[in-house]
Formats: structure tokens, C-alpha cells, sequence
């Protein structure tokens, strides 16, 4: 048990490393997969077998791969290069994540179990399916039921936004877009006089003329 | 059996390397990476503390944040290829435009 707990555990923190640190997207992507797959792992040594296989099937497998697929859609592969805005934020930002974890470590072991470790485990019951599901449908039906209504609002959201721009009548003037009417008539076009050679002679002709 | 201050510490561990992630990288889809590595902390030690009390109460709440972290990876995406359409970039830098 405790070997298990301090391979998982380095093996997540190198993967949290490799999170924050890679110049890759897909790289830092592929660490953060290697660390939920240690927390879920962790999951499993905590009495918890229903989130350690949720973990792995919604984490690991569905979200990782919807942030995978966004990453090579967009090509955003790449690092930005160009300055920091506020000098020295890595500088700060790495004292500042240092003290936090240190108070966190110095905080955690002061804590004091309320019983017995082997207690709170046979307690548990192994965190199955069954003891989630009793608990989820008892005490805590209304934030099950929220949540639920929540995924389904993030559904029709998520489909709502990646609509395509034309018929997105979002009313918002954006500078950055061409003026409506400049350019898409010929763009249009172009796929249409290649296909069709008769009706591009007509047209040629019709400009000659 | 490790003592729930080890599982507790390790999710500290995990939660600041979340945030100097979150500080430190200039591209969305990194913040969001790095928000994901910090809720994953979190959630160990909510499991941990449930071992603890020996209640499945923090384990129900870790399956409600998982949830919630779902729905929030699907919109923040879809809010980020958006802006990616209009903008041709996911820098937080360049994306400032509502600051101040």
C-alpha cells in the first residue's frame, strides 16, 4: 500500500510537471493524462473503486480527448512566444506555488483522524457503485438532479457557441471581421465557373460584350 | 495504511503546481489544463478525508465535481474555439479586452 502510494504519487507530480512545463500543448496534455490516470490509481488505495473508475472513463478518456481534439484543432500546438506581461511572473509565480505547497504539506500533517484509518475504510465499503449510488440518491438527490440539468445546459450551450458565424445572429459589431457582402460573392464564385465550363464561357461572354 | 496527511500533501503538491500553472502560461487551453490538474487535487483530497471520516459524503462530492468539471471543460472549449474563430488567437494576453 504504501509503495503504491509513493510510485502513483511521484509519477502524478512528475506528470503535473510535465503539465505546466511543456512546450507542447499535446505533450502537456499527455502529462495530465498521465496524472489523472495516478490520481485514479490513488482513488483505488483510498477505499474509493466507483470515482477510480470514473475517473479513468470521464477524466482520462472523455475530457482528455475533447482537450486533445481542441488542441489540434486549433493548431495551437505551438508555444506563444512574446513577453510576459508583469515581469517576473514565473519568478513569483514559483515562490508563491512553493510557499502554498509547503503550507499544505505543513497543514496536512497536523490533521488528526476522527477514528481509526481501518475504521473509516470498512465503513466505506470499498466506495462501490452501490454505496455511491445510495448516498447520491438520498441525501444528495437535489445536487444530483441539478447537476443533471447542468450537463444539459452545457450540452445545448457548447452546440449554441461553436455555430457557424453566419448564422450566429449575435447582433455584435466586430472590426475584425470583412464587411458584410465585400468579399463572399466571389468566393462563391470561383467553384462554380470552375465546375460548370459552359455557363463561365455565357459569362466571359456576356463581360466581352 | 499511509495517513490521509500524506494523501493531503500530495494534493497540495499537485494544487500549486495547478496554480503556477495557471500564473505562468499565456495560452488558454493551458490555463484550462492547468484548472483541471488543480480541481484533480482537490478531489484527491476530498477522497481522502472521506477515508478518513469514514462517510461517503466527499466521495459524493467528488463525483459532483467531476460533473461540474465536464460541463465547464465542454463550454470553456467551445467559448475558446469561438474566440479562436473571431480572433485567430487563444493568448490571454491578447484576449484582454474586457480588463479595466
Amino acid at each position: 500500500m504504501t509503495l503504491a502510494f509513493i510510485l502513483l504519487g511521484a509519477l502524478a507530480i512528475v506528470g503535473g510537471i510535465i503539465t505546466i512545463a511543456a512546450k507542447n500543448a499535446v505533450h502537456a496534455a499527455l502529462g495530465l493524462v498521465g496524472t489523472l490516470l495516478c490520481v485514479a490509481g490513488l482513488f483505488a488505495t483510498l477505499n474509493a473503486s466507483f470515482l477510480a473508475a470514473t475517473q479513468v472513463i470521464v477524466y482520462a478518456g472523455a475530457v482528455m480527448v475533447l482537450f486533445l481534439f481542441v488542441i489540434m484543432l486549433l493548431n495551437a500546438n505551438q508555444p506563444v512566444t512574446g513577453r510576459d506581461p508583469v515581469p517576473f511572473v514565473r519568478e513569483l509565480a514559483g515562490i508563491g506555488g512553493t510557499l502554498l505547497a509547503g503550507a499544505f504539506v505543513v497543514l496536512a500533517f497536523t490533521y488528526k483522524d476522527p477514528r481509526p484509518l481501518a475504521e473509516g475504510a470498512a465503513a466505506l465499503k470499498g466506495g462501490s457503485a452501490l454505496v455511491m449510488g445510495e448516498t447520491l440518491l438520498t441525501r444528495f438527490l437535489l445536487p444530483f438532479e441539478a447537476v443533471s440539468i447542468l450537463l444539459l445546459v452545457a450540452i445545448v450551450g457548447a452546440v449554441a457557441l461553436v455555430q457557424r458565424p453566419e448564422a450566429q445572429p449575435d447582433g455584435v459589431p466586430d472590426e475584425l471581421e470583412e464587411p458584410i457582402g465585400a468579399a463572399r460573392p466571389e468566393r462563391e464564385m470561383a467553384p462554380r465557373t470552375g465546375a460548370q465550363p459552359a455557363l463561365q464561357a455565357g459569362r466571359e461572354s456576356e463581360v466581352g460584350a | 495504511m499511509v495517513s490521509t496527511g500524506s494523501y493531503v500533501a500530495l494534493s497540495g503538491i499537485l494544487f500549486a503546481l495547478g496554480m503556477i500553472g495557471v500564473l505562468t502560461r499565456r495560452t488558454a487551453i493551458m490555463v484550462f489544463l492547468s484548472v483541471e490538474l488543480m480541481l484533480n487535487a482537490a478531489n484527491l483530497a476530498l477522497v481522502a478525508f472521506a477515508r478518513s471520516w469514514g462517510d461517503p459524503t466527499g466521495q459524493t462530492a467528488v463525483f459532483i465535481v467531476m460533473t461540474l468539471a465536464a460541463a465547464e471543460v465542454a463550454i470553456g472549449l467551445a467559448i475558446i474555439v469561438a474566440i479562436f474563430r473571431k480572433r485567430e488567437t487563444t493568448n490571454v494576453d491578447d484576449l484582454a479586452a474586457l480588463k479595466g
